[in-house]
């Protein structure tokens, strides 16, 4: 399936470009990925999902197939293996940024491709709720490169950032005491950015606490959602989150 | 001699074991120091396995080994295909287990043998394996520009052409000339979903290699087949394999195969030198075992304004899938027969392009080709009837052969033995309130209800019984249609009845016996018949086609005429008389104007003693037949169905569906009623519920029956059934099948009552499954679009989001279809 | 298919099961019904180490009156549900639910508790709970708290209870003597719901004096068609008039696609079956 996703944020490409290679910062935006191994352009991860009863574990790799400093073109393919052998996941990202206005418009571009059981007995939801995770990531990252644009030092925040995506550098995060499990992700748990708020302004992305995972937005209906592992991802739209594959790059 | 068992409504003598539990399926066998096989299958429906690590899976608990397609690559062969329609005919190679390269989501790429079921299927989650995904294929039209490749190595998509003309084969007109001359000619596309057998069992392998034959036990439909097929595959030496069917739960075609499993399991079993077993679930088995149907029909009918059709011409795209199995690419040309259906056409064109995709192969299923012919064409008549505003009734019966005009020769080159079209439409119309139901209908189209009434028309005639040998040879099958019996009559005078065909549900053990209790005067329950085990029934060609009764049951008469003859000629010896003065009665033998006389039994008796039998006499009254149809059987059938349409939900419901069937001769009325019924179901299902579903990247998306619907009990109300009797001529028992009567027409009559109920708010067509959502659609559609539109082109709705590229059914789509 | 292989416990206390629940932790599921549970892991899509079977505590499972509501353990199972008097009086609408789930062997098993915690968008039960002002009562290693039916339901296939909490009666406000009908729109008997509605109406005279309307599976909670039942205050009992009421029920939906249907098609089918329903509670 393609997936297709927009955002603009009030900064040139030039910075949006940078932000958008610290892969760190976005690196938050995916919570519940661990990091196993990076080796250049290339990578591997495991993602725990749950969706209701159903709980996946996807491995991952990923590695760059493109990236164009100048044309600001960014090209990732991230494919990721359920432990079970319940089936595969394959993405292909493109992101485009383009100059617009004063800001940068930015293009994302999945083809995303669920095998397995995932498909099979989904019964034909995966595209919806695919659609709807990789929407929340996009949210994220855009509320991200928002506040990176705003703030005038990106850099600290976003290492502080990258301190406390718990699980991925392995360095003690900041405690944060309904944290999720790094380890698992739910739908529910899509974390914003950490709790530093100090340095870096509240994302205007619909969320209420930092402390907490983002609403599902889930239709028109937000609601507020407590951390918790029970949560609603599909086990497909997890190997979205094989699209960690770029949020996870150190 | 009395006849008092045929045509009496028998309770079945399976049913005791069936109802009770006493069964012995497939896999309720359990053998000593036996071993379970799980299957690794790709998720991917087209890609290289480019690495398998099963290192991990063979240190797993409990388990013995792991085969790749690589291990046996040497050993498994290729799974045969026993009809290559043409002699130019392309196929890949289809090994068991792939070696380097699967071709549609499904197929086994590795095999696991452990202590335990259960532990099995935990080492198979241990495989890794590597895959290159490639381009898949999946819609038919995408697959005849041969674009993208469902198999790369084979140079193209296309697996043969296979084309019947009229005007060539010398038994009618021009097609395209009488079609340019015709006053009215419609066009139309219609498209056959893929179906997936569900089976009640599903499908389950046992083989034990310690004894001096290799015994497979195996749920199948063709235990005689399959001996012959892996003696052939497998290179082995015929004697030295042993086929068992033993209760078999269901199959209708599903179980006509020569299964990748079986193969497996029998590697397995000699590799190992341990019994194995391998039964699949009900995941496996709706993505892994053979589907049917798959096709798109592009027709064009010719008419005049009286109605009398002048021509037709066909054209198929048929979807054998990945693979050609057994007779997958022959099911579409078994159709090719029957697109003309019981009427006299002038001028008959088929033409058939059989395409591979990445998708599960194709093979025989509920009726093989001659369903989606009669569909084809009862459609066709139903658009004709409603462009020339004349009842579709009085359309079929001004193109029928009349009763008066049998034997009939068809366009199709078949010649129809009997039949009685008016005298089973009559008696269905009576049936069914034609007339009320039909003014029912006019009051609430006038009166702009919310729930509409449509009346669907269909009849139907197919070719069964297979077959006449000579014919399948001319067709280039493999094999031929010949069936085998023997009965025997033991010294205490119980009888026994061994058949070649294998029933698996049919209830044959009740109907043979039935036949030979009248046939030798002996009671009905001193009858055994064996079947299903290739080294019991010898010989045999085993059971689909509705032939068992047909073919087979035909040689149980002629084995037990046989033994009459013998055992006469004995009478005659001890009764000290002529042969020509014994006669034979009730079981008894006689001499004519005397009361001397001896029962079957005794001579029987006399014959096993032997102190007393003419010279030169066999002491056996054991006797072997074979028999050959001389021409296939032609049951027909006039269907009639009150389909009422929920105009704001699109909810279609079948209010009434009667049916009159002539099926010859009846042996037992309740095993046909049976029969009738399940295959109605079968019918319906297709017309309303049944869809296989692929989304973009190959991947069965009906892979369960939440998805896959099959109706049950709840959904359907009870039949009206009823028979005419006309009995053919091209058999002493004078019967036709009856297996797949009640699928075929059933389909159409659905549509067409859909249909029938609200073409008047602008609807010309619509695909199958006939969801809510369709009819709703349609509905909509058909509002915007305004009536009387000059070219009908059917409305085909994708059942998925249309917006986003995940195309489920669309992988049918014709450029026709928006 | 045989699930991965698993421990199992059946405690006889609530208070063991929830030790046992912190115990386990990320690979412990609760076993009630297992009409959802099990073939999720039959098909392996979930291997949960550790079962804890609630089908052995007292105290979980009945229907009972409680003042002003009616008191469900949270074992019950749906044939229980459908065939209480009790219930039949003062929730008429659980009752007509509980009627439509799946087939009689799942009823008789599944349970009242594990489907409104198991939250399938698609599942019989959540829509009606909402819609009659359900309280769920969940007891964890804290004590117990009760959760509004607003807040319970709060994403696909999930709830407010809590990783290490049990849901173990739900309360439901008494609506006695009010009308009620569930309309639920399958294409085959056992299907999930494509679309369906449950309504629940209080007649007076010759108009609806109140009413509550909930959306099953149009989207990925339970719906309160909420304008519909300010639409419906007063409105006369009358098809046409309820018609017009039911005409937002749609709105603020987002219903999925699928082999089933389109979300247009699901948005339509709402507005449809509100009125149907509607019209039926009313005794239309």
């Amino acid at each position: 399936m393609d997936l297709r996703h927009t955002f603009t944020v009030p900064a040139s490409p030039e910075v949006t470009w940078v932000a958008f290679n610290d892969i760190e910062g976005i690196a938050p935006c995916f919570p519940g990925a661990a990091l196993t191994s990076v080796d250049g352009d290339a990578f591997t991860g495991t993602v725990k999902v749950k969706l209701g009863p159903i709980a996946m574990q996807y491995t991952g790799t990923g590695v760059f197939l493109e990236r164009d400093e100048v044309g600001r073109r960014a090209v990732l393919q991230a494919k990721g293996k359920d432990k079970r052998g319940n089936g595969t996941a394959v993405a292909t990202v493109v992101a485009q940024l383009s100059p617009d206005g004063g800001g940068t418009s930015v293009v994302v571009t999945t083809d995303l491709s669920i095998t397995g059981k995932p498909a099979q007995f989904g019964r034909g939801v995966i595209q919806e709720i695919s659609d709807k995770l990789l929407g929340q990531f996009v949210d994220c990252i855009a509320a991200q490169l928002q506040s990176t644009a705003v703030a005038s030092t990106g850099e600290p925040s976003l290492a502080e950032a990258e301190a406390a995506v718990a699980g991925s550098t392995g360095s003690g995060p900041p405690p944060a005491p309904s944290m999720p499990d790094p380890h698992t992700v739910t739908m529910t748990d899509i974390v914003p950015p950490p709790p530093v708020a100090d340095a870096m302004p509240r994302p205007t992305a619909p969320r209420t606490d930092p402390q907490h995972a983002a609403e599902l937005d889930l239709g028109s209906t937000v609601l507020p959602v407590l951390l918790k592992r029970y949560g609603p991802p599909a086990a497909a739209a997890l190997a979205v989150v094989a699209v960690i594959a770029w949020a996870a790059r150190r | 001699m009395t006849v008092t068992e045929i045509g009496s409504p028998r309770r079945r003598k399976e049913d005791q074991r069936l109802i009770t539990g006493r069964t012995r399926y497939t896999d309720n066998i359990v053998l000593p120091g036996m071993l379970h096989l799980a299957m690794a299958r790709s998720s991917f429906a087209h890609a290289t396995t480019t690495a398998i690590d099963t290192h991990e899976a063979t240190s797993s608990p409990g388990v013995v080994a792991v085969l790749t397609g690589r291990d046996v690559a040497d050993e498994q062969g290729s799974l045969p295909c026993a009809w290559p329609i043409t002699p130019d005919q392309k196929a890949p190679p289809h090994p068991a287990i792939a070696v380097d390269h699967v071709a549609f989501a499904g197929e086994v790429v590795a095999c696991v043998i452990a202590r335990s079921a259960a532990e099995a299927r935990d080492a198979i989650e241990l495989i890794d394996i590597d895959y290159d995904e490639l381009p898949v294929v999946l819609d038919l039209e995408e697959a005849l520009t041969d674009a993208t490749l469902a198999h790369p190595d084979l140079g193209t998509n296309k697996s043969a052409t296979w084309v019947f003309d009229s005007a060539e084969a010398g038994t009618g007109d021009d097609v395209a000339q009488a079609l340019a001359a015709s006053e009215l000619v419609l066009e139309r596309t219609y498209l056959q979903q893929r179906l997936i057998p569900a089976f009640m069992e599903p499908r389950s392998t046992v083989v034990d290699p310690t004894g001096e034959q290799i015994t497979m036990w195996s749920a199948t439909q063709v235990p005689h087949l399959l001996r012959l097929m892996l003696a052939l595959t497998l290179s082995i030496p015929e004697g030295k394999v042993r086929v068992v069917a033993p209760d078999v739960g269901g199959g209708f075609g599903g179980k006509l195969q020569v299964t990748p499993e079986e193969v497996i399991t029998m590697l397995a079993a000699r590799r190992t030198g341990k019994p194995c077993k391998y039964t699949e679930t009900r995941s496996e088995s709706l993505m892994a075992a053979h589907h049917g149907r798959g096709q798109v029909q592009r027709l064009k009918l010719g008419a005049t304004r009286e109605g009398i059709v002048t021509g037709l011409s066909v054209d198929l795209l048929a979807d054998m899938g990945a693979y050609l199995g057994l007779v997958t690419p022959g099911v579409p040309i078994l159709g090719a027969f029957m697109y003309n259906s019981i009427y006299k056409f002038a001028a008959y064109r088929f033409s058939c392009t059989n395409l591979f995709t990445n998708k599960a192969w194709t093979d025989a299923y509920r009726g093989a080709g001659r369903p989606e012919a009669t569909f084809a064409i009862e459609r066709l008549m139903d658009d004709l009837a409603h462009e020339l505003d004349m009842d579709p009734v009085e359309l079929r019966r001004k193109n029928w052969i009349k009763h008066e005009e049998f034997p009939f020769s068809t366009i199709a080159g078949l010649e129809y033995d009997s039949g009685n079209y008016e005298a089973a439409t009559d008696r269905a119309l009576e049936l069914f309130g034609y007339d009320d139901l039909c003014a029912e209908r006019d009051r609430r189209r006038a009166a702009g209800d919310r729930v509409q009434l449509g009346i669907g028309v269909s009849t139907f005639t197919e070719m069964c019984g297979l077959a006449p040998s000579r014919v399948l040879g001319a067709l280039s099958y493999a094999a031929g249609g010949w069936e085998h019996a023997q009965v025997r009559v033991l010294p205490t005078g119980a009888v026994e009845v061994v058949t070649g065909v294998s029933g698996h549900g049919q209830g044959h053990e009740t109907a043979w016996s039935q036949i030979v209790a009248d046939r030798l005067g002996v009671p009905f329950d001193s009858i055994e018949v064996l079947h299903g085990d290739t080294q019991t029934s010898q010989k045999g060609l085993d059971t689909y086609g509705s032939r068992s009764l047909v073919v087979g049951g035909m040689a149980v008469v002629a084995a037990a005429d046989k033994v009459v003859e013998k055992a006469r000629t004995v009478a005659a010896h001890l009764l000290e008389a002529s042969t020509d003065d014994i006669e034979f009665a009730e079981g008894r033998f006689s001499v004519r104007g005397t009361d001397q006389g001896l029962a079957l039994g005794e001579i029987a008796f006399a014959t096993f003693s032997a102190h007393n039998l003419p010279d030169g006499f066999e002491p056996s009254l054991d006797s072997d037949a074979t028999f050959d149809p001389e021409n296939f059987s032609f049951p027909h059938g006039t269907h009639l169905a009150a389909m009422e349409v929920d105009t704001e939900t699109g909810e279609v419901t079948l209010r009434k569906y009667v049916c009159v069937d002539d099926i010859g001769n009846v042996i037992n009325p309740m095993i046909v009623d049976g029969q009738v019924h399940g295959g109605l179901v079968q019918g319906i299902a297709q017309a309303l519920f049944e869809e296989a579903v692929h989304d973009e990247s190959g991947t069965l998306v009906s892979g369960s029956f939440v998805d896959y619907l099959v109706p049950s009990a709840a959904d359907l109300p009870s039949f009206t059934t009823d028979r005419t009797v006309t009995p053919s001529t091209t058999n002493a028992l004078g019967v036709k099948g009856v297996g797949e009567a009640g699928t075929i027409a059933s389909t159409p009559a659905i549509v067409n009552g859909v249909l029938d109920a609200i073409r008047h708010l602008g609807v010309q067509d619509i695909a199958m499954p006939c969801s809510p959502h369709r009819v709703w659609k349609a509905l909509q559609d058909g509002a915007s679009k305004g009536l009387g539109a000059e070219e009908p082109v059917p409305d085909r709705v994708a059942p998925e989001q249309d917006a986003g590229p995940m195309n489920s059914s669309g992988n049918l789509p014709t450029g026709d279809f928006q | 298919m045989i699930p991965s292989a698993f421990d199992y416990h059946a405690p006889t206390s609530l208070d063991e099961a929830l030790t046992l629940l912190a115990q386990g932790g990320d690979d412990a599921k609760i076993l009630a019904g297992g009409q959802s549970l099990i073939p999720v892991m039959r098909l392996r899509l979930a291997g949960p180490e550790l079962l804890i079977d609630l089908g052995r505590i007292d105290g979980l499972r009945g229907i009972e009156d409680d003042g002003d509501a009616v008191r469900i353990g949270a074992m019950t199972p749906h044939h229980d549900i459908a065939s209480s008097a009790l219930l039949g009086e003062h929730a008429a609408l659980l009752c007509a639910a509980a009627r439509t789930v799946a087939d009689p062997q799942v009823r008789h098993r599944g349970t009242f508790g594990g489907a409104l915690v198991h939250a399938d968008p698609a599942g019989d039960m959540p829509a009606p709970a909402l819609v009659l002002g359900a309280e769920f009562v969940i007891a964890g290693a804290g004590g117990i708290r009760t959760v509004s039916a607003t807040d319970f339901f709060e994403g696909l296939f999930t709830t407010a209870v809590g990783e290490d909490e049990i849901l173990t009666h739900v309360r439901i406000p008494k609506h006695t003597g009010w009308g009620a009908r569930y309309e639920k729109f399958t294409r085959v008997a056992q299907q999930w719901s494509i679309v369906a509605v449950a309504a629940t109406v209080r007649a007076e005279g010759s108009a609806i004096a109140e009413a509550r309307v909930g959306l099953t599976n149009m989207g990925s909670v339970p719906i309160r068609a909420e304008s519909v039942e300010a639409a419906l205050a007063g409105c006369a009992l009358e098809e046409a008039a309820i018609a017009r009421a039911c005409a937002s029920a749609a709105e603020g939906t987002d219903p999925p696609t699928d082999t089933n249907g389109d979300a247009d098609y699901r948005r339509h089918l709402a507005t449809v079956l509100a009125t149907r329903a509607v019209l039926s509670a009313a005794g239309g």
